[in-house]
């Protein structure tokens, strides 16, 4: 798996002043814990408030399986409004889920107009009704590992996603899920 | 009718024979290990697809019926499978999901499948090669020659669907799928496909349950997704049609995907040989299933685990000389509905957990309902009944009374 272009960033140099880049960066991971508790309490509209229009996102896995680089979901963010949108229509696995996000690198660019930044995430779920909820109900799983790597752009001073993308360790996913992760 | 007691519960009910199981089917571990040995061991399994292993020494490991097997590709561009099993010690010959025998590892030679163990080697076409200090351990008493892999009927058909079976004199591959296949023969015969997409899920349900949710469309209530871009006259019109050795067919129709917002027409990436946007599904005996719409074709494969688990296996293929573009849509039009995070393959596997969870070793018996007549149309529950009489032949045992042997139900020998 080649994830070098995705790790690949505009790098910090000596033509930014510091502390402009330090802000950026410190921006950058402001957005990602956000993202991280707005998608945990399931407030999806608000998650995607800070999405930029241009937003892109997608869940990828390479396989050493069928060795391919798999994208299990690809979509733009009016792709994700619909899906969002939609949800209740859907019959769900409601166990909640909530992500553990540590954010590794923050690479600001030149002129301290983008950015991107790569974290390890861990999702575990919390039993509801996915399966027999009267013996399962209230046990926590391990349900996705992986990182995310994010790209930026700087507006008004706050750090909108340009693109999101979730890269999953584990390929077994059982019954999978309807949300974003 | 109100809710019933005990008795009425359990009362048969008031449906012919073969429209209706005892969900002892589905639970019993003495019928499960039985259903290993007559069934998975004799029956055709689609393992792989031959774009997993494109060049000469590929390999792809799999396992049918708790036997670990391996499929390789030999320097005469023949698909091979065998045991993955060393004839000394039993040990795995090949540990990795897939990979090439073209570099050496580190007990053996280039071009060899190499046991790890005490480093004996085999050929692609299973043939053993070396055995370490041969001569100084059994002198003359068991060559190499003696000691081959097993080897396993296994062809490439249907598409480039590497298929094996464990049974070394079993029906003929033609014989056995040709029929169910006419009707997308030439569109997947058309030029070479290949794989995008493998995931896997392990439920805890009984692989019959998740292949009767392949067989029966009277689900789509639970797939908004479907109601929205299919229930149309078309729709209801078309046929679900036997095949013989317990296979179906669900044939196709015009879907309407873009009443489903967001989604749009798959009419630009069609198959070969198709008009647009067209749904057929072909589902084998005992689990197997092929689903093609329009632009994307799907395949799930059964690993029975045990009368409570499964193990399915989920693969996307496309054309083999897609752009990348037309690659990335047919993922997306695959993924959106089919993937682990599409729209419809999360409700059918909680679907098949909840009969699972009320279907368990020890649960009280139940009558599992298949007697809806449509005039084996898509709602029609012919399919199951259709693949109900053909288990019950290879078991000899009878669905709605699993103990019985079995005997042709009247509501199947009429259709
Ligand atoms: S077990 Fe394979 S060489 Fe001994
Ligand atoms: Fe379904």
């Amino acid at each position: 798996m080649d994830t070098q272009a995705e790790i690949a960033a505009p790098k910090m140099s000596g033509g930014l002043d510091p502390s402009i880049s330090r802000d950026v960066a410190d921006a950058v991971r402001d957005t990602i814990y956000r993202a991280t508790i707005l998608l945990d309490s399931q407030e999806w509209n608000e998650w995607l408030d800070l999405c930029d229009e241009s937003f892109s996102y997608d869940i990828k896995s390479w396989s050493p399986e069928i060795n391919y680089d798999m994208t299990y979901l690809h979509a733009s963010r009016k792709d994700m409004d619909a899906l969002i949108r939609l949800l209740p229509k859907h019959n769900t696995d409601h166990s909640p889920l909530t992500r553990h996000t540590s954010v590794y690198t923050v690479d600001v660019s030149d002129n301290g107009e983008t950015a991107s930044a790569v974290s390890a995430f861990i999702v575990f779920q919390h039993l509801l009704d996915g399966t027999n909820s009267h013996i399962d109900s209230g046990e926590s799983r391990l349900f996705l590992v992986g990182k995310y790597f994010d790209t930026f752009k700087m507006v008004g001073g706050r750090a909108l996603f340009t693109s999101r993308i979730a890269r999953l360790e584990n390929r077994r996913l059982d019954k999978g899920s309807h949300w974003p992760i | 009718m109100p809710a019933r007691n005990h008795k009425q519960w359990m009362a048969a009910p008031n449906l012919k024979d073969g429209e209706w199981i005892d969900s002892r089917v589905y639970t019993d571990q003495a019928i499960f290990d039985e259903e290993l040995e007559k069934i998975f061991k004799s029956a055709w399994i689609p393992v792989c697809h031959e774009s997993e292993l494109p060049k000469a020494y590929d390999f792809r490991t799999t396992s049918i019926a708790n036997e670990p097997v391996i499929v390789c590709r030999g320097p005469d561009n023949e698909v091979r499978a065998f045991l993955n099993v060393c004839p000394h010690r039993g040990m795995l010959i090949e540990r990795r999901p897939s990979g090439s025998f073209y570099e050496g590892q580190p007990s053996g030679n280039p071009k060899r499948m190499t046991c790890m163990f005490h480093a004996w080697q085999f050929d692609m076409k299973g043939n053993c090669v070396y055995i370490s200090r041969e001569k100084e351990g059994y002198q003359d008493r068991l060559p190499k020659e003696n000691v081959g892999l097993r080897r396993l009927r296994c062809e490439v058909k249907f598409g480039g669907f590497v298929w094996v079976n464990l049974n070394d004199n079993p029906v003929d591959l033609e014989e056995w799928a040709g029929k169910p296949f006419e009707c997308l023969r030439k569109t997947l015969d058309a030029e070479p496909m290949e794989v995008f997409h493998y995931h896997k899920a392990i439920v805890n349900t009984n692989y019959k349950l998740w292949h009767d949710t392949n067989c029966e469309f009277y689900h789509d209530f639970m797939h908004y997704h479907n109601r929205v871009t299919g229930f149309n006259d078309a729709y209801f019109a078309r046929k679900n049609e036997s095949f013989e050795h317990g296979h179906i067919v669900v044939g196709t129709f015009e879907v309407n995907y873009d009443q489903y917002e967001g989604f749009e027409s798959r009419a630009g990436l069609s198959f070969p040989h198709l008009p647009p946007n067209q749904w057929y599904m072909i589902d084998l005996f005992p689990g197997m299933n092929f689903n093609l719409r329009g632009s994307a074709l799907r395949c799930d494969v059964v690993t029975p685990l045990g009368p409570d688990k499964v193990m399915i296996e989920f693969r996307g293929l496309g054309l083999k000389r897609d752009t990348p573009e037309e690659r990335q849509t047919r993922i997306n039009h695959h993924n959106s509905i089919w993937g682990p995070f599409g729209r419809n393959l999360h409700e059918d596997l909680i679907g098949v957990q909840g009969q699972g969870t009320t279907m368990r070793p020890g649960s009280e018996s139940r009558r599992v309902l298949h007697g809806r007549q449509e005039n084996q149309t898509i709602h029609d529950e012919n399919g199951m009944r259709h693949y109900y009489a053909e288990w019950g032949k290879w078991m000899n045992r009878l669905p709605s009374d699993p103990e019985a042997p079995f005997t042709e139900p009247a509501a199947v020998a009429a259709e």
